[in-house]
């Protein structure tokens, strides 16, 4: 297919956004310049809500704040496990990559007991501490930003890891070698070789895990707790117990809306990175 | 990476206590909730007081699980379907986003993710009022649909940064050598794509799998979905139930990474 | 996707199950109740639906929390996507506002003169109670005496605090208000008592969690109802209920006939066996723990009244004043919270 003709495999997903997606998202947006969900008449009153106060503005900043800190958590753990993937032999290969999928398969459910038993006060990490006399009392991690951010890096890793991995699957190992053989440090060969190879994998990972770690409900609910304040939290509240749709609404599409723009950089970035 | 200078030394070092650390935060949790699955007391408990299989047996047992079963099906179901579906539309969205230049194929790929970050209840109360509104009763197909939408984005992204590093060269060659577009695909393309799609068709397989907002709304009687079941048996009763169904998960997987192992050395032993 | 494939790619992991997907609706009326998710659905499922199938009639059971049930009938704009509702009296008021429910004609329940006076209306029918007051772990904490202890340094550190997000949680924290000198029309103590306390309270969040939490010592106290306190007794938990001096809260949860049901005959029906002797009996025991609202069941041991007739000593709320104010109550907890 040509260079002008490729755009028409992105119309399938396309169409099926249109229909699935962009569809009940132009009526949630008409709905939040309703005065309810029926549409009725017409007022600005939920957009006021939303952006005229302080503390909905102070969630949102949390909110991005909070995915731009799970990016980083995650980069400094996964990056060295991909490069360690990638000069390991196949045993070692195969852990990390069970190792990989293995947050994604204990359910969110099951998932926020294990958060509690390793942060709680009478946890996995305050016993050790304790044990090893480095504390003598406990030390508050559940219901603390770190507590929840150290929590987000496990539950988040694999969709920065996978991207990571598949991106360096790519590398042919000779390059590396040839690489070392011409005197290269390791750094260097780290920096001239891989990273460009690894950058493709390291924005589409960044991308996902600040979406994921910014609408993550239930994580930022339990393992967060209510003394922390972000918009998930906002938007469940109006829509399913003051059941204000409206607001609700308006409230999501912020939401949506603060985190495409760091998306849409990333992607920009990613751009860049790819045709450099 | 073979002969370490001195500052080499300190670097590889660096990199893999933070890979060690990695993989401990990784697998720690994992092994709290696999580790729990086996505890003799009769709510979830951590550290166990005993051991017992007593948990494994009663979610497999055909009376007493019944409904557990009927939702795991159901979701697995589902899961599957949102694979095949949001990997299929992705791929094809990868590759033309990825072989494009031209400013759309940004804008595009920007607009693709905004799925992932609705936040689920507004999505799936808006998918409610629209599909009631065009008097679509919740169904099954309009579940897959809804979960493929969210799952999309995860097959797009890591397809994406599979194809980024795609060499035209060779895909022309292809042409020129006169194979066709499809042919072209799946001995060329898809072989050097395929970390990013398999990777692709995991997560939209999970996301789905673990789907509660778009379920809550999508979901009807008929299609009973276990991550909610889950929630209620949890909420309530702390059954260790819920942590057994997530040790049965990581077995399976297990074992699928295994015989996918063997099925590709097989094959490289027989056709090498 | 045919029904035949569809099943057919089904069949091996359900093993032969009872289909819901179609193949059942030959036979007899098939009808769907909104269910709680967890005990009241294993409950549900056990004792009520093998009475209704003697009928001739097949329950479809939807899992939905009270709030999920109202918003998921909402969205669906007079289609509803189930016959009857199970819900809380906040959700209930909702539900009334919403115009979500059929006129309930209680004289259609052969059952109605088991039920104590007042708890069938034009609304619906009352089918279980809930009391409400102190959770604690009796091996870590004294047994509070009352809704003020709470605040005190002894309990707050170990206190799991939720919200006006529930039933539950907002009758506890007006109980609270009123133990601290305020009143629903007056709120104020209570939110300077929570600011004061906020740094050192153990958790707060949401009612999901904290069974966990008190299973792992994060919390030793909180507030739910009789019914979570015996299940989770019953499954080895350290967990007492202590009646708060000022006495239990306690209110019905109830059942609605949904606005546009197709099913309204079966649907009064479901609604009677419900409240029927039998199965209320069945319910008030192991492992289901109910609180009956038939005058001729008792309840199980842990509830502090003899017979149903007895809720007129509970301390109960009228929800249509709650209702219109909760809203800011629940902005305001979020704000003093969030510091």
């Amino acid at each position: 297919m040509t260079e002008n003709g490729v755009w028409r495999l992105a119309l399938p997903l396309a169409l099926a956004q249109m229909l699935f997606f962009v569809a009940p998202l132009l009526l949630l947006a008409a709905t939040s310049f309703a005065t309810d969900e029926n549409l009725r008449a017409w007022s600005l009153r939920a957009w006021r809500d939303a952006l005229g106060d302080d503390f909905n503005i102070a969630s949102v900043i949390n909110t991005l704040r909070l995915g731009a800190l799970a990016v980083l958590a995650t980069a400094v753990f996964a990056v060295p496990l991909a490069l360690v993937h990638m000069a390991a032999g196949p045993t070692l290969r195969r852990v990390i990559l069970i190792a990989a999928v293995l947050p994604l398969l204990t359910s969110v459910v099951v998932r926020t007991f294990a958060w509690i038993v390793i942060l709680g006060r009478e946890g996995v990490i305050n016993a050790t501490l304790q044990g090893l006399g480095i504390t003598s009392a406990p030390v508050p991690l559940l219901q603390t930003e770190h507590g929840l951010i150290l929590a987000l890096t496990q539950i988040e890793m694999p969709l920065m890891l996978l991207p990571l991995l598949a991106a360096l699957a790519r590398i042919d190992p000779a390059l590396l070698d040839a690489s070392a053989s011409l005197g290269g440090s390791l750094f260097r060969t780290l920096r001239k070789v891989v990273l460009p190879m690894a950058l493709p994998g390291l924005i589409a990972g960044a991308t996902l895990v600040f979406a994921s770690a910014a609408t993550a409900f239930i994580s930022q609910g339990v393992i967060g707790g209510g003394r922390l304040n972000y918009l998930p939290a906002q938007v469940w509240q109006q829509a399913m117990v003051v059941f204000d749709w409206p607001l609700a609404a308006a409230l999501a599409i912020t939401l949506m809306g603060s985190v495409l723009v760091v998306a849409a950089a990333l992607s920009l970035l990613g751009a860049k990175a790819r045709h450099a | 990476m073979h002969r370490f200078t001195g500052s080499d030394r300190a670097l590889a070092l660096l990199i893999l206590a933070l890979a060690g650390c990695g993989f401990l935060i990784l697998v720690g949790p994992v092994i709290v909730v696999l580790v729990t699955s086996f505890t003799s007391s009769r709510a979830l408990q951590f550290p166990p007081p005993g051991f017992t299989l007593q948990w494994y047996r009663e979610l497999f047992d055909p009376a007493r699980s019944a409904q557990i079963h009927i939702a795991a099906g159901n979701s697995l179901m589902v899961a599957v379907l949102t694979a095949v579906v949001a990997t299929s539309l992705a791929t094809a969205a990868a590759l033309a986003i990825t072989r494009s230049r031209a400013g759309w194929a940004r804008v595009a790929e920007g607009g693709f993710m905004a799925p992932l970050v609705l936040p689920g209840i507004a999505f799936g109360l808006a998918s409610l009022m629209f599909f009631s509104w065009l008097r679509q009763p919740p169904s099954l197909a309009l579940l897959v649909a809804g979960h493929a939408m969210i799952a999309a984005p995860f097959a797009l992204r890591t397809v994406g940064a599979s194809a980024a590093g795609l060499d035209p060269a060779l895909l022309e060659s292809s042409a020129a050598l006169g194979a066709g577009p499809w042919r072209t695909f799946r001995r060329v393309t898809l072989p050097l794509i395929l970390p990013g799609v398999a990777a692709g068709a995991f997560l939209a397989f999970v996301s789905s799998l673990d789907n509660v907002p778009v379920s809550l709304f999508l979901a009807s009687a008929q299609t009973d979905m276990l991550p909610i079941r889950m929630w209620g048996m949890m909420e309530t009763a702390l059954d260790v139930r819920v942590a057994a169904a997530s040790g049965v998960l990581v077995a399976v997987a297990f074992v699928l990474l295994l015989a996918m192992d063997r099925a590709v050395g097989l094959a490289r032993r027989m056709s090498g | 996707m045919t029904e035949f494939r569809r099943r057919h790619l089904l069949g091996a992991a359900m093993a032969g199950a009872a289909l819901p997907f179609g193949g059942a609706r030959a036979q007899g009326t098939t009808m769907t109740a909104a269910v709680y998710p967890g005990g009241w659905d294993e409950a549900l499922r056990d004792v009520l639906a093998p009475r209704l199938r003697e009928q001739g009639i097949t329950v479809a059971f939807e899992p939905l929390f009270a709030v999920d049930q109202i918003a998921k009938a909402r969205a669906a704009r007079g289609n509803p996507p189930f016959d009857v509702f199970v819900l809380d009296p906040g959700p209930r008021v909702s539900g009334i506002d919403f115009g979500l429910f059929e006129t309930f004609d209680p004289a259609k329940l052969s059952n109605l003169g088991q039920l104590p006076p007042g708890q069938a209306d034009a609304q619906g029918a009352a089918v279980a109670a809930q009391v409400v007051g102190i959770a604690y772990n009796p091996t870590k904490v004294p047994k509070p005496k009352g809704w003020a202890d709470l605040f005190k340094p002894e309990y707050v550190s170990k206190l799991g605090l939720t919200g006006f997000g529930t039933t539950f949680g907002t009758i506890s924290l007006i109980e609270m208000a009123k133990a601290l000198g305020g009143s629903v029309e007056n709120m104020d103590p209570l939110f300077a008592e929570l600011r004061r306390i906020r740094p050192s309270v153990a958790a707060v969040g949401q009612p999901a969690a904290m069974p966990g939490m008190f299973q792992q010592g994060q919390i030793d106290v909180m507030y739910t109802n009789t019914y979570t306190v015996t299940l989770l007794r019953s499954r080895g938990v350290n967990i007492d209920f202590a009646v708060p001096e000022t006495g239990a809260a306690a209110f019905m949860t109830t059942m609605h006939i949904a606005k546009g049901s197709r099913n309204i005959d079966a649907a009064y029906k479901y609604i009677d066996a419900m409240i029927s002797t039998p199965v209320q009996a069945a319910l008030s025991q192991a492992p289901y723990f109910f609180v009956p609202v038939n005058k001729d069941v008792t309840p199980g041991a842990d509830v502090p009244m003899r017979s149903i007739s007895e809720i007129g000593n509970f301390v109960t709320h009228d929800w249509a004043k709650i209702n219109p104010v909760r809203p800011q109550w629940i902005q305001r907890f979020n704000r003093e919270m969030a510091g």
